[in-house]
């Protein structure tokens, strides 16, 4: 089992882009939401923060049975905030490394364990994945010294920012605006490979449905 | 930064809702329970409802009052020690009367607020202050640099108005939506509770 402890799941945002009205942690793959698999995943770690917004009493409803000794975060501005802001909420007082994952992202157990293998709470670990979501943000990756370089939204590399991390020693400032921005000021950085898929756009969930392969081949 | 953890009393430090348990000594479990519930939910102002309820318990004696409380209402013992760990630092600040939660406030140790009552004969006569949460966290403001409230009820939304640091705690009830709304952190469980109150 991992020694990072405390994780922050951003779940505050509207998914508009996936057209549903619903917030994306809800949504259904394989007869399951997102943050059923999310929860499932965590189930070994001792301290949740979900952050959240859009139809957060939906959310807090759906967790709340899955798992009953979540904190929930509230971020009434979610409409007018960025993950920053969100993950800067999430995080308050913690004083060691955390997991950050967000809220649409959907990876398999078995990677899940290989990423969280590598972590620790002292030491910033970045989770990437082969490109392959619309409008990604990709990263410069060495694999000679497993480490990222750079964020960039073009050209197009082999590997895409994740939105799954271990933090450790960076503030996140909520007015630099998305995460990978508050990251950007303590490259090189290092990265280890983390399959899942992020559900940002109809695309993204039929790609998800297509491929994702649950924990028992359920 | 110096921090004061501003606690309900009744759903949120005990288990139970501490008005409904006295009323089983006199048949009047369901009335009085369905009047706590309405009124947490904000249905009923806060004040009408407790002078009412106080009315139906006065009959009940002080000290058979304090024994129910003793005997039968169950406390959140990871809250109760957190209180008992931060004792300086926390306060109750609670709508109940002072003469019937004394024992209970005693054992935690801390400072409190409560309603207060004249007490003749080992009868409560009439409640004399029916405590203003607002006002009540506002007293204590000059003394920290920030204050946290944890409550559930329409009753804690005042002292909710003047906090720095809010907690809806749903592990009784489920928090209402007004406290909700002014809430930065939702808790079902008191575990988690006291792990979020040790990290701010």
């Amino acid at each position: 089992m991992s020694t990072v402890k405390n994780v922050v799941i951003c779940a505050a945002g509207l998914g508009s882009r996936l057209e549903l009205n619903m917030p994306k942690c809800l949504v259904e793959i394989g007869g399951r939401r997102l943050i059923e698999y999310q929860l499932d995943l965590l189930r070994d770690f001792e301290n949740i923060h979900i952050v959240v917004g859009f139809m957060e009493e939906e959310v807090m409803k759906c967790v709340k049975r899955i798992r009953k000794d979540v904190v929930f975060v509230r971020n009434p501005d979610y409409r007018t905030t960025s993950n920053s802001h969100s993950l800067n909420l999430g995080a308050r007082g913690f004083s060691e490394g955390y997991l950050t994952l967000d809220g649409d992202i959907l990876i398999e157990e078995d990677e899940f364990k290989r990423f969280m293998a590598k972590a620790n709470p002292r030491e910033t670990l970045i989770g990437i994945t082969e490109s392959k979501t619309e409008d990604a943000v990709y990263v410069d990756f060495d694999p000679a010294t497993g480490v990222i370089r750079d964020f960039r939204r073009s050209p197009k590399t082999a590997y895409e920012w994740t939105g799954i991390a271990v933090i450790a020693g960076i503030e996140i400032r909520p007015e630099v605006g998305y995460v990978f921005k508050n990251l950007e000021r303590y490259l090189p950085l290092k990265a280890a490979r983390v399959h899942c898929f992020e559900i940002d756009t109809p695309e993204d969930l039929n790609l998800a449905l297509q491929h994702f392969k649950p924990a028992g081949g359920g | 930064m110096k921090t004061a953890y501003c606690f309900d009393l009744d759903g949120t430090i005990t288990r139970d809702e501490i008005l409904p348990v006295l009323a089983r000594e006199i048949g009047l479990f369901e009335e009085i329970g369905a009047l706590t519930e309405a009124t947490i939910k904000g249905l009923i102002p806060f004040r009408k409802s407790f002078l009412l309820r106080c009315r139906l318990l006065a009959e009940i004696p002080v000290s058979r009052v304090q024994e129910i409380i003793h005997e039968q209402v169950r406390l959140y013992d990871d809250v109760v020690a957190f209180i008992q760990e931060h004792r300086k630092d926390c306060f109750v600040i609670t709508g109940n009367i002072g003469a019937w939660v004394d024992p209970l406030l005693r054992k935690l140790d801390c400072r409190v607020f409560t309603s207060e009552a004249e007490v003749e004969n080992d009868r409560l006569k009439s409640v004399t202050t029916v405590l203003d949460k607002g006002q009540a966290i506002q007293s204590i403001r000059s003394e920290y640099d920030r204050l946290v409230a944890i409550g559930d009820g329409m009753g804690d939304v005042p002292m909710f108005e003047h906090a720095h640091l809010r907690v809806a705690f749903g592990a009784t009830h489920e928090p209402i939506q007004t406290l909700v709304q002014l809430s930065d952190y939702v808790v079902f469980h008191e575990a988690s509770l006291c792990r979020l109150l040790k990290t701010l």
